[in-house]
């Protein structure tokens, strides 16, 4: 999982503000619900010594202790209702203590006496030796003679203690499920709502300079996803004009050079054939003359280069063996190779079929062998292999020339570049010669690329798909 | 023979015509297609040179009209257009060969001259320039009665050269008769070939019959010049 995605983070925040707010809600929950419970049942015993202290205590003097004793037995019943009740004399000595209660939730010969410094009415918490916990209230009641008892009501805690108890752990249970939930539902939703993010991704990794008349998918949802694609489409919508007025400029402004160099050709071709020029003269404008013919040809390529980018490659496309195609060319340039002593070894015996165009790939062959022979010096080879590989046909030209620079190397296809203009020694070309081969490929839906080694050689690597209807033949 | 040129760019059609006449044919120029159009059925022409992209009257539908009243007139089409398209449109439309601008001007003159003939060059078999000579039946070829063995491209350069004496021949016209047009732009390749034939042909003779044009290409030498 791509923990960078939006999805992810999305879910990812959606969760830690659920579990923030609900920690939240639940601390507070539990603190005022123990709160609660506890004010409740202290309030309780609190009302309860005050009842013993007011009624019974404070009479204590007329109707005497025995009585107070008796009718606290009757009324309250401290053992049946699990409850502690103390009665203390002023000087400290026990008047009434109740017997252990009917739950033995404590043991009540082990509630500390209540601290003296107290007067009136006061509540404690009270934690046994055993380490039972108990809720007191005591209340001291002042009797007609001047003496005084203190009252103390007494409960365990536990009952309170339990619930918090079962109250947390359904807090800590209960919150990272509702997380959970809260984070899957997170994910989905934004799933769901970057879907056509994807969609669109996919589509915008699909288009480029060759079919930019190709639009990204709009859902029409209304919303900001909708407005992005659209503004994407906008956007694709002038790099398209843009593309396609680049490639008019090119077109037009190659046509419209065309007719002034036929007569500047022309011009000088009579010029350079008249017998009454003196030698020198002639000699100059045959030099101008070769400069003409030169942008003849760059014009010329230009135009086949922009005629390949309208995708007008598949003038004639039949099935055709690359290999005899390849073996065919490098015949036909022997001569060149042979006239710098290099070697050029033709590795393609088996048919590898392909669609395409005769004339261009052949031209790819040329260009390419043309180049490796170009590029190695003396006494060199070039090898030149075809074969088929996982349903593409793939030529293969390796030579031992001077090998490409690395930085260079991502260049080598563009128009007009040149990796160094000396190294060719001489070399009459326009930097247009790979340019075409790329276009070629591209026409073909195959691609061209380049490997080298600077000093040791560079190796193209032209790959086609193989025709399929050829393949169908075989297999029937 | 009498030319009409059909061609609106004046400069063009006044260069062809000079040329033209140099070789002694009596040239027309038409600048728009109506005026092509008029001149066409109105005079006897031995041939029409036709501009495609024309003003008025479109170069095509000159060319249908021209091949309508006159199957049998010569029709060599210009144009700035060299899509295949385009070729294929004018071949079907009635012309007889194609030229695309910018061309050299040693090549119209060659495929004028063709056109005219109405045929292909020198169906002769033997083929003698001064002491060569050129057996086509049987491809062989010696000099001053020396055997000379030529590989088949060789062949082909030599027969392409001798069949034009005299005449300049562009690197590009040779590339597109020896070899192909895939071989274009791929001119060092003629000069690696004519510098081997001139080690077999030329170079163990005083005379030289395969001259360099600076910036024009090559030329074989005429029987006055051999």
């Amino acid at each position: 999982m791509n923990t960078r995605s939006i999805r992810f983070r999305l879910a990812a925040w959606h969760a830690i503000v659920f579990a923030a707010v609900f920690a939240a809600l639940g601390a507070l929950l539990y603190a005022t619900v123990r709160e609660y419970l506890d004010d409740t049942l202290m309030e309780t015993q609190a009302r309860r010594a005050q009842q013993i202290a007011e009624t019974l205590l404070a009479n204590a003097s007329r109707t005497g202790e025995d009585y107070v004793v008796r009718e606290i037995k009757s009324l309250y019943a401290p053992e049946l209702g699990d409850r502690f009740i103390r009665v203390t004399r002023n000087n400290g000595s026990v008047l009434y203590v109740s017997g252990p209660p009917n739950d033995q939730s404590f043991d009540p010969s082990k509630v500390p006496a209540a601290p003296g410094e107290h007067t009136a009415e006061f509540a404690r918490q009270e934690t046994l030796s055993d380490g039972r916990s108990m809720l007191i209230a005591a209340f001291r009641a002042a009797t007609a003679d001047g003496g005084s008892y203190l009252v103390e009501v007494g409960t365990s805690a536990e009952p309170v203690d339990r619930f918090a108890r079962h109250l947390l752990a359904l807090l800590a249970l209960g919150i990272p499920l509702v997380v959970g939930v809260a984070a899957l539902g997170g994910y989905v939703l934004a799933r769901r709502a970057l879907k056509p993010v994807d969609e669109i991704a996919v589509k915008a990794e699909m288009i480029t300079q060759h079919n930019l008349s190709e639009r990204l998918p709009v859902t029409r949802t209304g919303d900001e996803l909708e407005r992005l694609s659209l503004a994407l489409n906008r956007m694709i919508n002038r790099l398209d004009d843009g593309f396609s007025n680049s490639k008019r400029f090119v077109a037009d402004a190659s046509h419209e050079l065309r007719t002034p160099l036929t007569v500047i050709q022309g011009e000088l071709e009579n010029l350079a054939s008249d017998a009454r020029l003196a030698s020198e003269v002639r000699d100059r404008v045959g030099s101008t003359l070769e400069e003409v013919e030169r942008l003849g040809k760059i014009v010329q390529k230009l135009l086949a280069l922009s005629r390949l980018d309208a995708g007008e490659a598949q003038e004639e496309w039949v099935p055709l063996d690359l290999a005899a195609l390849t073996a065919s060319t490098s015949d036909q340039m022997l001569l060149l190779a042979e006239d710098k002593r290099i070697k050029v070894v033709c590795e393609a015996d088996s048919p590898v079929i392909v669609m395409g165009d005769q004339a261009r790939l052949k031209q790819v062959v040329v260009n390419l062998l043309d180049n490796a022979i170009k590029y190695t010096p003396h006494g060199g080879s070039v090898r030149l292999s075809v074969y088929e590989r996982s349903g593409h046909g793939i030529m293969e030209i390796t030579d031992t020339g001077v090998g490409i620079p690395p930085e260079a190397l991502p260049l080598v296809f563009e128009r007009f570049f040149r990796v160094d203009r000396d190294r060719a020694g001489g070399d009459e070309g326009a930097g247009l010669g790979l340019a075409i081969v790329k276009s070629i490929c591209a026409a073909h839906g195959g691609r061209v690329d380049a490997e080298s080694v600077i000093g040791a050689g560079s190796r193209f690597l032209v790959t086609l798909p193989v025709s399929v209807g050829q393949k169908h033949a075989q297999a029937r | 023979m009498r030319i009409l040129i059909v061609e609106d760019e004046r400069k063009v059609a006044e260069m062809v015509a000079r040329g033209l006449k140099a070789e002694r044919h009596a040239v027309d120029i038409a600048e728009n297609g109506d005026t092509g159009w008029a001149m066409a059925h109105t005079y006897d022409y031995d041939m029409v040179i036709l501009d495609l992209g024309l003003p008025g009257m479109s170069g095509a539908e000159l060319l249908r009209r021209i091949r309508q009243r006159n199957v049998q007139i010569p029709i060599l089409v210009l144009t700035a257009r060299d899509a295949m398209a385009s070729k294929v449109e004018s071949f079907e439309a009635g012309a007889d060969d194609y030229l695309t601008k910018p061309f050299a001007f040693a090549e119209l003159l060659v495929r004028v001259k063709a056109l005219l003939r109405r045929g292909p060059a020198n169906q002769v078999s033997v083929v003698r320039v001064g002491d060569l000579e050129i057996d086509r039946l049987n491809q062989k070829v010696s000099r001053a009665g020396q055997r000379i063995e030529l590989t088949p491209k060789e062949y082909a350069l030599l027969n392409y050269l001798a069949s034009h004496p005299g005449r300049v021949l562009s690197r590009t016209m040779i590339i597109e008769h020896v070899w192909d047009q895939s071989f274009e732009g791929l001119t060092n390749i003629v000069d690696v070939y004519v510098r081997h034939l001139r080690g077999k042909v030329d170079d163990p003779f005083p005379t030289k019959l395969i001259q360099t044009v600076r910036g024009a290409g090559y030329r074989f030498a005429d029987e006055s010049s051999a």
